[in-house]
C-alpha cells in the first residue's frame, strides 16, 4: 500500500503545496517553451526581414576594367542609358531605388574633379519614395568642399565646364572622401560636357530583389539582370551583405546565450522546489525509517511525487507556453508567424522526460541524505 | 537479552562536546518490563533510540539476542527494526495525512497484506479506536493518537517495545489504557522498556533504571 497511497494522500493533504510546485514547473516550462518558440521565430523573422531589405547592387558596363574600377570606384567604360529604363520595366525584379550616373575625371582650373552627372532617380511604379541622392536640375551644379576651396567658388557663381555653363547652387560640406572633388550635375549636362550622349557609367540598385525563390538570391539577380542587360556586369555591395549576415548572427548568438540561462534558471527553480519539499517532509522520512522502511521504498515515495509534479507541470507548461506563443507570437513576428509559431511537438517529448527527471533527481539527493542519517537524528531535527 | 557495552553517544555543539550517553553498560533479560527514570536531558531518549537501532553510538556496542545492531548494514538494521522492535514516541509521530487504520498498518512493513489488515483491525479494536479508524491524526485527542501509535508499534508482533514518555501528554485514563496495553504485551513474553520521568509506569516495572547526566546510576 505504501507507495501510491502515500503519494496521493500526501498530495491531497498538502494540496496547495502540490499545486504551487506544479505551478512553478508550469511557469518554468512555459518560460522555456515560450522562449524557445520565440527564438526560432525571431531567427527566421530576422532572416526574412533581412531578405526583404533586398540587395544593393552596382551595375557597370561589362567591358569596364575591373581592376581600375575597384581601385578608383569609377568605371572606365560606359553603357547605354536605356539600361536604366529596361531594368525599371523588368516586371520580375523589385527595387526601391534605381540611380544612374555618368562619371569621369576632368580638369577644372588647376585641379582634377570627378564630374558626376546624375539621372533622375527611378522609383517602382506607383510607389513614391523620397530620393536618396541629389536631384540636380539641368544647368545647375553641386560642388564638393575641396573644389569650392581650391577654385574659390561660392554658391550662385557660374562655372564654365568645357564650354557648358553650370550655376553652383550648393557647395557641399567636407566629407573627407572623394565627394570633396566631385562636381554633381544633371546627366544630360554631363553627357554634353563629356560628349557621351545617351551613355551612363553605372546604375545603383537599392533593395533589389528577384521574385523567384532561390537559395542564392544574389546569383538569381545576376542571371536575371544579365538577361535584361546583356552588356552589363552586376556587383553586390558587400557591406550590406555583411551587415545582413551580422544581424542574423547577432540574433542567433543572442538566443544561444540566453537559452542556456533560461534552461538553467528553470532547472534550478524546479530543483529548489523539490529540495524544499523533501526538507518539509524530513519527519516523515524519520518515521518511516523508524518503522523499518528502507531507502528504496522511501526514495520511491519522493521520486514518485517529484516525477508526478514534473510530469503534470511539464504537460501544462507546454500547453501554456504554446498557447502564449500562438496568441502573442503573430503580433510580434508578423511575417513568419504562420509558418514558425506552431506547437513544437518534438520538444514535448523531451520536456515530459526532462522536467520529471530533473524534479526527481533534485528530490533524490536530499531524500537520500535524509535517509542516510539515523532515524533518531532526522526526528530530533524536527 | 539486550546488552549495551560501554555505550557513549556524543554530540558536538558550538559550546563543546556533550555526552548524551556516557559509557553506559547494561543488560536487560528477555521478557522484562523496565522503566528508565530520570530528569529531562538525563539521556533516557538517547538510550532508547540507541537500543532501537535508530541512533548509532559514538562508542560501544549494542547487542540484541547476540546480534550487533550497528555492525549491520543500514538496510539490514532497518529490517531488523521492522521485525523485532516497536517504538512508541512521546510526540506520537503519526503520518498526518493517513487515517488511524492506515497509520497503524504502516507499522508492519514486513507482514503480508492480509495478515497486516487483520492484525491492525484487532489492535484498533483492542485499543478502543474502532470509531476513529478513518479519522486523521488532527481529528484525534492526544490519548487516541498515542493509542494509535501503540497499535502501530504492536502490529508486527515485535519482541521488544520501546516507549519514550508514552504517557507524557495523556490524561490519567489514557495513561492507564496505554500502560495496561503495554503490560499485556509484557505478560505475553515481550520486553518493554519505558523512559519516563513520572511514577505512573513504576507499578508495572520489574526493573527500574535511574539515569542522570547520560549515566546509569547504581
Amino acid at each position: 500500500m505504501i507507495t501510491p497511497t502515500l503519494i496521493f494522500k500526501e498530495i491531497r493533504h498538502r494540496l496547495m503545496n502540490f499545486l504551487l510546485a506544479v505551478l512553478a514547473v508550469v511557469t518554468a516550462v512555459t518560460l522555456y517553451i515560450g522562449f524557445y518558440t520565440a527564438s526560432l521565430a525571431a531567427e527566421r523573422e530576422t532572416a526574412r526581414l533581412m531578405l526583404s531589405m533586398g540587395y544593393n547592387l552596382r551595375i557597370i558596363a561589362a567591358d569596364a576594367d575591373m581592376d581600375r574600377f575597384l581601385l578608383t570606384g569609377v568605371p572606365d567604360a560606359t553603357m547605354p542609358q536605356e539600361y536604366l529604363q529596361q531594368l525599371a520595366d523588368a516586371g520580375h525584379i523589385s527595387y526601391n531605388h534605381l540611380m544612374a550616373d555618368l562619371q569621369q575625371e576632368i580638369p577644372l582650373g588647376d585641379m582634377t574633379v570627378l564630374l558626376t552627372g546624375l539621372a533622375p532617380e527611378v522609383c517602382p511604379p506607383g510607389k513614391k519614395t523620397p530620393p536618396i541622392t541629389f536631384q540636380v536640375a539641368p544647368g545647375q551644379a553641386y560642388i564638393g568642399h575641396r573644389i569650392a576651396q581650391t577654385l574659390g567658388i561660392n554658391e550662385g557663381q557660374t562655372l564654365d565646364v568645357r564650354g557648358t555653363p553650370l550655376k553652383v547652387v550648393r557647395t557641399l560640406a567636407e566629407s573627407g572622401a572623394v565627394d570633396d572633388i566631385r562636381l554633381h550635375c544633371h546627366i544630360a549636362d554631363a553627357q554634353a560636357i563629356l560628349n557621351l550622349p545617351g551613355r551612363i557609367s553605372q546604375i545603383q540598385a537599392v533593395d533589389c530583389l528577384c521574385f523567384e525563390t532561390s537559395a542564392d538570391p544574389v546569383q538569381v539577380l545576376r542571371t536575371e539582370i544579365g538577361r535584361i542587360l546583356p552588356r552589363a556586369r552586376v556587383l553586390q555591395v558587400k557591406s550590406i551583405a555583411d551587415a545582413r549576415t551580422r544581424q542574423r548572427q547577432m540574433v542567433r548568438n543572442l538566443f544561444a546565450v540566453i537559452m542556456p540561462f533560461i534552461v538553467l534558471a528553470c532547472g534550478v527553480w524546479i530543483a529548489v522546489l523539490a529540495v524544499t519539499n523533501v526538507r518539509d517532509r524530513r519527519q516523515e522520512i524519520g518515521i518511516l525509517r523508524a518503522l523499518g522502511y528502507h531507502s528504496p521504498t522511501i526514495a520511491t515515495l519522493f521520486l514518485g511525487k517529484a516525477a508526478l509534479t514534473g510530469l503534470i507541470g511539464a504537460a501544462l507548461g507546454f500547453a501554456a507556453g504554446t498557447l502564449l506563443a500562438l496568441r502573442f507570437g503573430p503580433g510580434v513576428f508578423k511575417i513568419t508567424a504562420r509558418t514558425i509559431i506552431t506547437p513544437q511537438w518534438p520538444l514535448l517529448g523531451w520536456i515530459l522526460i526532462i522536467a520529471p527527471l530533473l524534479a526527481a533527481v533534485a528530490s533524490f539527493i536530499p531524500a537520500m541524505i535524509a535517509v542516510a542519517y539515523d532515524p533518531a537524528v532526522t526526528l530530533r531535527e524536527e | 537479552m539486550i546488552a549495551l557495552e560501554h555505550v557513549t553517544r556524543s554530540y558536538q555543539t558550538p559550546r563543546g562536546r556533550i555526552d548524551a550517553l556516557a559509557d553506559v553498560s547494561l543488560a536487560i533479560d528477555k521478557g522484562r518490563f523496565v522503566v528508565v527514570c530520570g530528569p529531562s536531558g538525563s539521556g533516557k531518549t538517547t538510550l532508547l533510540m540507541t537500543i532501537a537501532a535508530m541512533l548509532r553510538p559514538t562508542a560501544g556496542t549494542v547487542r540484541i539476542h547476540d546480534a550487533d545492531l550497528y555492525a549491520m548494514s543500514i538496510r539490514r538494521r532497518a529490517r531488523y527494526r521492522a521485525a523485532n522492535i516497536g517504538f512508541v514516541f512521546q510526540m506520537f509521530h503519526l503520518i498526518p495525512y493517513l487515517n488511524v487504520a492506515e497509520n497503524v498498518r504502516l507499522g508492519g512493513s514486513l507482514l503480508p497484506a492480509a495478515r497486516k489488515k487483520h492484525r491492525a483491525d484487532e489492535l484498533i479494536e483492542q485499543l478502543g479506536l474502532s470509531s476513529r479508524r478513518t479519522h486523521l491524526p488532527a481529528e484525534l485527542s492526544a490519548g487516541e493518537k498515542q493509542r494509535a501509535a501503540v497499535a502501530r508499534a504492536l502490529l508486527s508482533d515485535p519482541d521488544i517495545i520501546l516507549a519514550d514518555e508514552p504517557t507524557g501528554n495523556l490524561d490519567p485514563a489514557n495513561e492507564t489504557a496505554v500502560l495496561t496495553r503495554l503490560s499485556k504485551f509484557h505478560r505475553k513474553g515481550g520486553t518493554v522498556i519505558i523512559a519516563t520521568h513520572g511514577p505512573a509506569a513504576s507499578p508495572f516495572a520489574d526493573q527500574t533504571l535511574q539515569m542522570a547526566n547520560g549515566r546509569l546510576l547504581e
